[in-house]
């Protein structure tokens, strides 16, 4: 399967890793990825005007014939934004009065978690077929069992609605991490938005929100949270040690990418998935998952004596 | 006081506010937030489901709600110079939730639209524009020159970003060599900026840009 990849400008700077262990899954799965093209930003939460924001985001997907894949769930949302903005005749003549190359007719866009969880979803009724028991075994081959993830939605992986999941409350997060061996914690705050795109200019306000979405995460029992966006990611993890000081509390919560989780179930290495670049520490959660592992081997051994 | 007197003046008060609401200039900014946001957010019945899903609304001077209704009836001074549009996180829950399928987030962005091309600045309207000429002039987003030059026009900002870069900076996560901090440019930024200047000047003034430098 071949997709065209639209990485979003943080791809090649605060979320390095999410690039990295993006195409190091899809990789491991079959996905073919193309990059786009030339492409350019989707205006992301900072163009308020509506038909430049519309036309940003559509000149990426003019760029390509095949579906398109994000990320980042705000380009991912802004592509979804503009397609639906597009359905209106007159919103399209005007954005392609200004394109090269016009937007004609429907587009498909995905988020990288849609890809995975179809590729592992595929590889699971294989299994169905020859052993008759679900679950995608041959490509698992490093199931994430003793671990607990807080399943992170944000807010624009789901909106605008119509699209990958219930935008009030979805599950393809939590059916993926049990997919993957592992169990998702009961996290109550886990499509309170992060309060990134006022970051910057509003970082007080930011900041009382994602102390409470940390600790939310922490309270449910989590080994690591699992995010799906490169802003929440960025607030929840290169931020957390200034919450911490900020605050005055401890968190240590390792922040993983759903690609990151997901690379790891699938046996690639660590420094595959670039899980030396998060800022929080991940060595707790490959541990956790060694002497895990560990155990199981040992309760092997024995049953075989 | 007596009834008459009290029915009089809820009557001047009335007439007061009617008068107020009529102002040619407050009919043209409710016509200016309708093209931009939708005819439709005419339809609103002021349930405030958008207020009551808000994550930031525990902030706001204004709840969305309102800030709908102000624009319906044309109060511009008022709905432009509450804070609250620059609080909004674009998380679109408003959006979905709107038992009228009104977007009160596009209202929201069209106030913002409305504020700039007035030529008003805030410190986020100044992050805002920073953000969309950097795609004008380069097509994608360097967080490095977005944090740089937001630190110039608002050097508050400045012990903030140093400290968040602090913890960027050694994992690769911002790069400060000079290549990469001028941006990078794409092959497209003709077509880019035509959809910038073609799309976006509607209702814009010349003065705007002049006044882009002002103080924050």
């Amino acid at each position: 399967m071949k997709l065209a990849y639209y990485p979003g400008c943080v791809a090649r700077s605060t979320g390095r890793e999410y690039e990295i262990s993006t195409r190091a899954v899809c990789d491991a799965l079959g996905v073919e990825l193309e990059e786009i093209d030339d492409w350019n930003c989707c205006g992301a939460t900072h163009v308020s005007n509506e038909v430049v924001s519309t036309a940003l985001a559509a000149r990426n997907l003019v760029r390509t014939d095949i579906p398109v894949m994000a990320s980042c769930s705000i380009c991912y949302s802004r592509l979804r934004a503009a397609m639906i903005r597009l359905e209106d005749r007159k919103v399209r003549e005007k954005v392609n009065s200004a394109f090269d190359k016009k937007y004609e007719g429907e587009k498909e866009v995905e988020h990288v978690i849609e890809t995975i969880a179809r590729a592992l979803s595929k590889s699971g009724d294989k299994d169905k077929d020859q052993e008759e028991e679900k679950g995608p075994k041959d490509l698992v081959v490093r199931p994430l069992a003793g671990l607990k993830a807080a399943p992170y939605y944000g807010c624009l992986l789901t909106r605008p609605g119509g699209g990958i999941d219930s935008p009030e409350n979805p599950s393809i997060l939590e059916n993926l991490i049990r997919t993957l061996g592992a169990e998702p914690t009961e996290f109550r705050l886990k499509m309170k938005c992060c309060c990134g795109p006022i970051f910057v200019p509003e970082e007080e306000a930011a900041a009382d929100t994602l102390i409470r979405i940390l600790l939310n995460a922490k309270e449910s029992g989590a080994d690591f949270v699992v995010a799906l966006c490169p802003l929440c990611h960025l607030m929840l993890d290169a931020n957390q040690v200034l919450l911490e000081k900020k605050f005055g509390e401890k968190i240590s919560l390792p922040i993983l990418y759903v690609t990151q989780m997901a690379g790891l179930a699938l046996g690639l290495a660590p420094e595959e998935l670039g899980l030396d670049i998060n800022l929080v520490s991940t060595k707790p959660v490959l541990e956790k998952l060694a002497a895990a592992e560990g155990e199981k081997t040992e309760e092997e051994g024995a049953e075989v004596c | 006081m007596t009834q008459i007197a009290k029915t009089e003046n809820m009557a001047m008060a009335a007439k007061e506010i009617a008068t107020r609401t009529r102002t040619a200039e407050g009919e043209k900014f409710r016509e200016r937030v309708l093209a931009l946001a939708g005819e439709d957010v005419k339809t609103c019945i002021q349930c405030g489901t958008c207020s009551a899903s808000c994550p930031t609304a525990h902030l706001m001077d204004t709840p969305i709600r309102k800030l709908v209704k102000l624009v319906l009836e044309g109060e511009k001074e008022e709905a432009l110079s509450s804070r609250s549009i620059w609080l909004c996180t674009s998380c679109l829950l408003c959006t979905v939730r709107c038992p009228r399928n009104i977007r009160p987030m596009a209202v929201v962005a069209a106030l913002k639209t409305i504020y700039e091309e007035e030529g008003n600045r805030c410190k986020d309207s100044v992050f805002e524009g920073i953000f969309g000429r950097q795609i004008r002039d380069y097509g994608r987003i360097s967080e490095f020159l977005l944090s740089a030059e937001y630190m110039i026009r608002s050097p508050s900002s400045a012990a903030q970003i140093m400290a968040f870069g602090a913890e960027l900076v050694p994992k690769g996560k911002i790069e400060l060599a000079f290549d990469a901090a001028k941006g990078e440019r794409i092959e497209g930024t003709e077509e880019v900026r035509r959809i910038f200047e073609l799309l976006g000047d509607e209702g814009k003034s010349k003065k705007t840009e002049e006044t882009e430098e002002a103080t924050i």
